[in-house]
């Protein structure tokens, strides 16, 4: 059953047209995975499904609901949409629990001692029970963005968006965020992620769509993409990934 | 020169003294609060607000930092004669002034959190004003403290030039004491006394201030 429907999207910033006409869907459970070289659209793309960037033209569709319709109300819809940042965007001033239980109490209006609860134990699925009470500045980036990702997942939402999370990470740092999200995959998230991380990618995507300048050029399933890419712009890319230690 | 006997008629009159310190402390303190209650949302105007609300803070803004402190307060009593208490009218005058600077103190505070944390706190379906109220005030406000606390020194100093509209703040009774017949020669003795108790009282708020901005301090992240 689908999910999310994406259709001719279109997106410029001024005279740049960053998307021209993106189209792909989701089911329910699937994993998919948005590659391509930078300045080819996949973060404006991920950023147009909850609306932090606006479309020009086109259609999103999240569970049967316009994205962009007329009585859609946007902070309802993003409920439903989890999203997990390249630079974590932890709220600086707030504990790691504190950091999730703000949207449950201020969106959801869960009540204080069932927001701590469920925050501790969303906090203890990313390995994080020991560091409830401490802050962003005092976790590693990898603890950071697990964070990231429990404050998203705590609002229990239909479809979780990560925005190259493991980019601004040291190398060593990668493997322990990696982990969590192919749990997440197998738990039966529906997951929309932008990544060069062969390895989740290989592991855990259903599909990857390849883009390049504002276009997708090529989607399939992983071993199709990785051994038998049709277009010579996804060999290319692919090659250069795996040959700078991807 | 420093005359024992001018010393002494410091002290006998400390007490007269240090009543005007207190009405300069009160006076600070007003002055302060009005000038947080306006200048903490014209800042936040001038951040997030658009057309005519955002042009009239700024214009206003613009106006009270060009003038003068004393012709603010003098306008203010003689011009407009916005009250008969000079209390009252040195209070809207730093007040306003005040209001001026903190708003570009917490303008820059505001403008200085992340645009990041906005985006994390509109993601999980806050509306805009939540996002700021509860994300990115909270990290303003520390961020403002060093701002704030120089404010915080210069209305304490500048309550001085309620002089100018005859308030008996420290200033004032300082030079009242000196100005009565046969203490003419207690001129410097009264004015380091009152150069003392300024120092006091600035050295003092500011130590308050440091230790609350430490108490607020975000752990191991930037100091507020």
């Amino acid at each position: 059953m689908t999910l999310l429907r994406v259709e001719d999207v279109h997106k410029s910033y001024g005279d740049e047209e960053v998307l021209k006409g993106v189209s792909f869907e989701m089911d329910r459970g699937d994993v998919d995975v948005l590659m391509g070289p930078s300045g080819s659209g996949k973060s404006t793309m991920l950023r147009c499904i909850n609306r932090l960037t606006e479309i020009d033209s086109g259609d999103v569709w999240l569970d049967g609901t316009p994205v962009y319709g007329p009585d859609t109300d946007v902070n309802e819809l993003r409920q439903d949409v989890g999203m997990v940042f390249q630079d974590f965007n932890l709220f600086a001033h707030l504990t790691a629990l504190e950091n999730v239980t703000l949207g449950l109490k201020r969106v959801l209006g869960v009540p204080e001692a069932e927001a701590t609860d469920r925050a501790a134990d969303h906090l203890a699925q990313v390995g994080l029970a020991a560091q409830t009470d401490s802050y962003p500045a005092e976790l590693s980036g990898g603890q950071q963005q697990r964070v990231g990702i429990a404050r998203a997942l705590a609002m229990e939402p239909k479809l979780m968006l990560f925005d190259e999370p493991t980019s601004a990470l040291d190398p060593e740092l990668v493997g322990e965020v990696v982990e969590v999200m192919r749990d997440l995959a197998e738990r039966g998230m529906t997951m929309l992620v932008v990544s060069h991380e062969m390895g989740f990618a290989r592991s855990a995507a259903d599909d990857i769509h390849f883009l390049d300048s504002g276009r997708i050029v090529e989607s399939g399933p992983p071993e199709q993409l990785f051994q038998r890419p049709e277009h010579d712009r996804t060999n290319e890319f692919l090659t250069g990934l795996q040959s700078n230690g991807h | 020169m420093l005359q024992a006997g001018d010393w002494a008629f410091v002290v006998d009159n400390l007490d007269y003294l240090l009543t005007g310190a207190a009405v300069t402390v009160g006076l600070t303190l007003t002055s302060l609060l009005l000038g947080f209650l306006l200048g903490f949302p014209a800042g936040a105007i001038e951040v997030y607000g658009d057309g005519l609300a955002e042009r009239f803070v700024s214009v206003g803004g613009v106006v009270l930092r060009g003038t003068p402190i004393v012709v603010i307060m003098l306008v203010l009593f003689f011009v407009v004669s916005i009250s008969k208490s000079a209390f009252v009218t040195a209070t809207v005058g730093l007040g306003l002034r005040s209001a001026a600077y903190q708003s570009q103190i917490f303008r820059g505070a505001l403008q200085s959190v992340d645009e990041g944390q906005m985006e994390a706190a509109r993601a999980v379906g806050m509306s805009r004003f939540e996002a700021i109220r509860h994300v990115v005030v909270p990290q303003a406000l520390r961020r403002s403290m060093p701002g704030f606390q120089n404010e915080f020194t210069i209305v304490l100093k500048d309550t001085s030039i309620a002089f100018a509209i005859g308030l008996a703040e420290l200033l004032t009774r300082g030079y009242d004491l000196f100005t009565q017949s046969g203490r003419s020669t207690a001129v410097l003795e009264v004015f380091v006394a009152i150069s003392a108790i300024y120092f006091v009282l600035t050295f003092g708020t500011n130590r308050a201030l440091d230790r609350l901005s430490d108490y607020y301090a975000i752990p191991s992240g930037e100091n507020a």
